[in-house]
């Protein structure tokens, strides 16, 4: 340290002033760089280390949400519940029996290993009120197998006497 | 490579200009007790008016006070007796000032003659009491002494004392590099002497105010050598911090490593989840839409019109409705409000047109209290 403090000291002024903004420079250079390489590990330690401790929350509850799942379908009867085909051709079923048109989107299925969940988007156009509502009643009948999860009802627009009915309607099948 | 031999090389010494003894006259002064550095200095100016021949501004003075001595040893030159070629050099050089000096730092005990050679002749150094010397003598010697001069004259020194133990020396004294930075270290032969910078200042003959000077331009020096090394200090942080990135991205790898490989479990934890809460849904919690319109037709105003419901959640029903009264919205709110069922009630987009106002309400009802029932 000596030796480098001699050879500093006996620089000129012009010398030392550069040898001081040089090092500054490279300083400063390094040190915008690498603030901003830290902050961006910070926010990667912060993401991954909360990603880590939800993750571990989700596998410390592992063995009570299976229970949960074997507690939810156990008053269901396997032979009634009902696959994505089922539930569109029940649905169709009593649509027809009630003399209604019938549009609907193709069904979504949410599945674990032994439990799925299907959801389909149905329209029923410029019903009246009293059938739509025995279709409401009929589908409500097949609770808990099939549940309407949304609905939405509007008058049609030529004739207000009409409704034109939206519904979401879910589903429940053991798969095994 | 020129700069990684210098640093090699270890420090060098400083330099320093060893001036002849000969042209110095020296006296020992008395220094008043519990004086300080300045007041020391005060007294050398008021004893050199006394003792010279010459004002103090026309001689290169300085003076030998460790810190608490009673005696300081003044020296003083008239500076006419220095050539332009002599005074060469002196701006440059870390301290200036006559050859004996640079040993008044050994390790010299008192009734002590220290004897020491230069090419003029010779100096000695008598010390009653260590370690400000009583007295200087300086004997010049022709340049064409021989060897029996020489020792006759120092025997003849060694002697004008003869309660002295004498050390004598056989080499001019040489700057060698200190152990540290804050003292200035000489040897001649064996004998070795460490000023140290405090000391040494005063012994510096050099015009004061030159002097002054360049103490100005050391300090500033100082300051940018500190800046440079705070700055080298920081180089060497940012190196480690770049090492503790290094560290962190490998721990950040092994991190992400084991949430990729547990992610698949944890969505079909969270999928099993998902479908439990729906099966869970349609089996206690099944959505009344019918009734939850009924229960909101239950109060309208006859000026009111329904043009669409639609639910919200289990418990929401939002209902866009038009009326030719434009009191009809706060007075339907009101009634719906007073519903049993209803927990809350909000009159939204309110917008008139060709005298027809159309709104929603936004009705939430209490959880549970609706049941399914036959409302035809």
């Amino acid at each position: 340290m000596s030796a480098l403090k001699r050879f500093f000291l006996s620089r000129l002024l012009r010398e030392k002033l550069m040898l001081v903004l040089f090092v500054a420079l490279v300083a400063i250079v390094w040190l915008v760089n690498f603030s901003s390489r830290t902050s961006r590990s910070w926010l990667e330690y912060r993401t991954t280390r909360n990603e880590l401790a939800q993750q571990k929350q989700w596998l410390a509850s592992r063995e009570s949400i299976e229970n949960s799942a074997v507690q939810a379908v156990k008053n269901l009867d396997p032979a009634q519940t009902l696959d994505d085909t089922r539930l569109v051709g029940e649905l169709q079923t009593l649509a027809r029996d009630l003399n209604l048109k019938f549009l609907n989107d193709a069904p979504q299925t949410e599945r674990t290993a032994n439990f799925a969940v299907h959801t389909v988007q149905v329209t029923i156009p410029r019903g009246e009120w009293e059938v739509l509502y025995n279709f409401y009643v009929a589908v409500a009948r097949r609770s808990p197998y099939i549940g309407i999860t949304q609905f939405s009802l509007a008058a049609d627009r030529s004739n207000r006497q009409l409704l034109n009915a939206s519904l979401r309607i879910s589903s429940v099948e053991i798969v095994r | 490579m020129t700069l990684l031999r210098t640093f090699r090389a270890g420090p060098p010494p400083l330099k320093v200009i060893l001036l002849p003894d000969g042209v110095f006259f020296t006296r020992t002064i008395t220094i008043a007790q519990g004086s300080t550095a300045l007041d020391v200095n005060a007294q050398v100016e008021l004893a050199l008016e006394t003792l010279s021949p010459f004002p103090p501004a026309q001689l290169y003075h300085g003076f030998y006070w460790p810190p608490g001595a009673e005696f300081a040893l003044v020296f003083a030159a008239y500076r006419r007796r220095f050539t332009n070629e002599q005074l060469e050099g002196w701006e440059s050089a870390e301290l200036v000032m006559p050859t004996f000096a640079a040993l008044l730092g050994g390790d010299i005990r008192s009734e002590t003659t220290l004897i020491i050679p230069s090419a003029e002749g010779l100096t000695a150094l008598y010390f009653a009491q260590s370690p400000v010397p009583t007295k200087v003598v300086f004997r010049a010697m022709q340049p064409d002494a021989i060897d029996a001069d020489w020792t006759r004259a120092r025997e003849q020194l060694a002697t004008a004392v003869p309660t002295n133990r004498a050390v004598v020396v056989n080499a001019p004294p040489v700057a060698i590099a200190a152990p540290n930075d804050r003292e200035i270290a000489f040897q001649a032969e064996a004998f070795t002497s460490r000023l140290p910078l405090t000391v040494s200042a005063a012994l510096d003959v050099r015009d004061k105010d030159a002097l002054a000077g360049l103490r100005r331009a050391r300090n500033r020096d100082l300051a940018l050598w500190r800046g440079f090394l705070a700055l080298v200090a920081l180089l060497f942080l940012l190196a480690a911090g770049e090492f503790l990135l290094l560290a962190a991205a490998g721990w950040s790898r092994t991190r992400l490593t084991q949430i990729t490989a547990q992610r698949p479990v944890v969505e079909r934890i969270m999928l099993a989840q998902s479908v439990t809460t729906r099966i869970n849904e349609l089996s206690t919690k099944r959505l009344l839409p019918f009734e939850m319109i009924l229960q909101v037709m239950g109060p309208k105003p006859e000026s009111v019109t329904f043009l669409r419901a639609s639910t919200v959640g289990l418990y929401g029903l939002n209902v866009e409705a038009e009326s030719t009264s434009p009191a009809a919205p706060s007075a339907y709110q009101a009634a719906l409000s007073a519903l049993p069922a209803v927990e809350k009630v909000e009159v939204r987009d309110q917008r008139a047109r060709d005298n027809l106002l159309t709104f929603t309400l936004a009705v939430t009802f209490r959880p549970e209290i609706i049941k399914p029932g036959t409302p035809q």
